[in-house]
């Protein structure tokens, strides 16, 4: 059997020298790592690390949290029932039940108002398809939970939820949001007449 | 006489008296209108379905053109689009825009057309006119003065078709209402035909209002079920949650446009909450019924059938054809009699002039022609049925129970006879001790056909799968205790030769 020789690489005795910079390279960057370690442990440097629960993180307004549900001047739930967002949802987790208003003015309302959070992928097309402004995304983040937690959020809580309650600045007043052009005190001698 | 017409550039035949819409709609050209319906007459209100006539100064309004030798029409030129645009903008400027509360979104003429020829910036800037709101106006109809766009299409259905002129426009200009006479209100039997005909959101069905958005359903086509006429209609069903939502008439030779209020319930029965979805057996200990499988509950019967003496069959005129040629033939051999049950209070030549017929049962031709075909009589009615004492009764209940004046009476009679397979869809059978409950499938569920007043068969297709494996139609019931029967003979014979 024919024995190919290879011959063995050239032993290089300069490699030490040759990744000395490497060394240099870490060398510095554990001085940055090192140094900041040690100026936040002494309370010479202000961390950025949160410790939550016990500190409240703010995500910004923008933020794409639980829903909720807004309400009219009146506390009357501002939804119209139109099936918008449950039609925009990729998720399908909103289930709504829509009925008639003892209020003619109001006309259509949801009775039941379900989302499925599980389900939720918290894209925000709900809120876009709103043609009312009725559902938001707020700006709770934890939602995390036990088995036995009710995961469907029903139209009370999304509404009415106890951490709602001054929690959502972004609800403008309903004067802010529809402009008043007259046309509500403008009253047609119809709205009066035989009908 | 035929006209030789062309429509942009392509040549069309047409008959004298014919209107350049109609040709249009009879060969699919696009010309958006509101006022223009089929079954009725010619309006010219809404201005809105302009086409150029080559060598004339002006737009014409297709709907009310005849057809002329040699015309030349333009539906879709640069004139023609511009005054589709504004005259839409026209119809939109007291239009309240309360899409997300109304029924009609999704289907509403003016949204299509906005889509289609629209796609303007709003010019207006003065406040819209308000008007009357929800307003209960009669039988299944609620009104909303604002959305309506003055068409006049449902004061020409009153005043056409149904002859009760219910409706009228009031006031003038930008004023102008539908309405009824002062305390008067639309009450007759065809009143949904206007939420049907309405372009847009002026009147919606209390019937269907808030039930569901119409873009989460498909229209299936059907025969109505209602009574002997078999109108062509399209039901609004979800796949998904397998449900029907309303009953909406389809353009035919028999119903024409139209149809009546009672077919428009014919889908409630279908729903899963009105069925029976298994079959059951009367537990005599526990006094209730037991569920069971189809396949063994009809072995049941099958067995019970083969040592008894005297079989009725009480047939109801609600099931096909198809299924009474098996149902006929099968127990005409074990010779059964076959018995017609009709409601009492019926009149069976009763006509209201429009579409509704005395008869309420859509097949009662079938019946009687498959028994003919089969040289077979029917042995009388429900009375006459009671007062046999069979060893067995097969009864094959009516799928609508309330085209029947007094159903519960007679079905507590039913009760006295000794054993009774009741052949049904529906949940209330579960009150009543019969013998045997049999799951059947509704009119959606089965392909088969209907024989009208007429005696014109009308093919009815099947919809939607069985809600349930266990409900069967009749032809696989019976399927299924000739199976039964042969089992029973194979074993009688295999233990026989045993002994």
């Amino acid at each position: 059997m024919a024995v190919i020789k290879v011959p063995p690489p050239p032993v290089d005795r300069n490699v030490f020298f040759q990744v000395a910079g490497y060394f240099a390279e870490i060398m510095k960057g554990m001085r940055l790592t090192l140094g900041i370690f040690f100026r936040q442990l002494l309370r010479m440097e202000k961390t950025n690390t949160l410790e939550w629960p016990e500190q409240p993180a703010d995500y910004g307004d923008r933020f794409k949290g639980k829903h909720f549900l807004t309400l009219r001047d009146d506390g009357k739930i501002r939804c119209t029932a139109c099936f918008l967002c449950a039609t925009a949802c990729p998720a399908d987790c909103i289930h709504i039940e829509a009925s008639e208003h003892s209020d003619s003015r109001i006309e259509k309302f949801p009775v039941r108002f379900e989302i499925d959070i599980l389900r939720c992928v918290f894209c925000g097309m709900c809120e876009e398809a709103c043609p009312v402004d009725a559902i938001r995304l707020g700006p709770e983040y934890a939602m995390a939970g036990l088995a036995g937690d009710k995961w469907v959020y029903t139209k009370d809580y999304l509404a009415q939820r106890q951490e709602l309650v001054g929690g959502v600045e972004s609800i403008k007043a309903e004067s802010a949001k529809h402009i008043d052009t007259g046309a509500d005190k403008r009253r047609s001698y119809l709205r009066h007449g035989v009908h | 006489m035929s006209i030789a017409i062309t429509i942009n550039d392509k040549e069309y035949q047409g008959q004298a008296g014919q209107t350049v819409m109609e040709i249009a709609k009879a060969n699919d050209i696009y010309i958006p209108h509101f006022c223009w319906h089929p079954g009725l007459s010619v309006a010219g209100v809404c201005r809105f379905c302009m086409v150029a006539v080559e060598g004339r100064p002006k737009l014409e309004i297709a709907c009310n053109l005849p057809l002329a030798e040699g015309m030349k029409i333009y539906t879709a030129n640069a004139e023609v689009e511009e005054a589709h645009k504004w005259a839409l903008e026209f119809h939109l400027i007291n239009h309240p825009l309360d899409c997300p509360i109304c029924d009609q979104a999704g289907e509403c003429g003016l949204q299509d057309y906005y889509m289609e020829v629209g796609k303007y910036p709003s010019q207006m800037q003065a406040d819209k006119v308000l008007k009357p709101k929800a307003l209960d106006v009669g039988t299944d109809l609620v009104l909303d003065t604002e959305r309506c766009i003055l068409c006049s299409r449902c004061v020409r259905f009153e005043e056409e078709v149904t002859k009760t002129s219910a409706l009228g426009i009031f006031d003038r200009g930008d004023r102008s209402i539908i309405g009824t006479y002062k305390d008067k209100k639309i009450d007759h039997n065809y009143t949904t035909n206007l939420v049907d005909i309405c372009p847009v959101g002026a009147f919606t069905s209390k019937d269907f209002r808030f039930q569901k958005r119409v873009w989460f359903t498909e229209e299936v086509n059907s025969i109505c079920p209602g009574c002997s006429t078999g109108c062509a209609v399209e039901l609004a069903f979800n796949r998904k949650l397998q449900r029907y939502y309303r009953v909406k008439p389809r353009a035919s030779e028999v119903n024409g446009q139209w149809m009546c209020n009672f077919g428009r319930t014919v889908y409630k029965h279908l729903n899963v909450e009105k069925r029976l979805l298994t079959s059951q057996v009367w537990d005599e200990a526990k006094g209730k019924q037991q569920a069971l499988a189809t396949s063994q509950v009809l072995a049941q019967l099958a067995a019970k059938l083969a040592v008894a003496q005297k079989i009725g069959v009480l047939v109801a005129c609600q099931y096909t054809n198809e299924e009474y040629r098996s149902l006929f033939s099968y127990f005409a051999k074990l010779n059964a009699s076959f018995w017609q049950w009709r409601s009492d209070s019926e009149d069976r030549t009763a006509f209201d002039g429009i579409l509704m017929r005395g008869d309420r049962n859509a097949n009662s031709g079938g019946f009687e022609g498959e028994l003919q075909k089969l040289d077979l009589q029917s042995s009388g009615g429900f009375a006459d049925f009671c007062a046999n004492s069979f060893d067995v009764a097969i009864v094959l209940a009516p799928e609508l129970p309330n085209t029947f004046a007094n159903i519960e009476l007679q079905l507590q009679k039913l009760q006295a006879l000794p054993f009774v397979s009741m052949w049904s869809c529906a949940s209330v059978m579960l009150a009543y001790s019969y013998q045997q409950l049999v799951a059947m499938r509704v009119f959606t569920e089965k392909q088969g056909s209907f024989t009208n007043y007429d005696g014109r068969v009308q093919p009815l297709p099947q919809t939607m799968a069985a809600l349930n494996q266990n409900c069967v139609d009749v032809s696989a019931a019976v399927a299924l205790l000739q199976v039964s029967a042969h089992d029973d003979q194979v074993s009688n014979h295999d233990s026989q030769q045993g002994a």
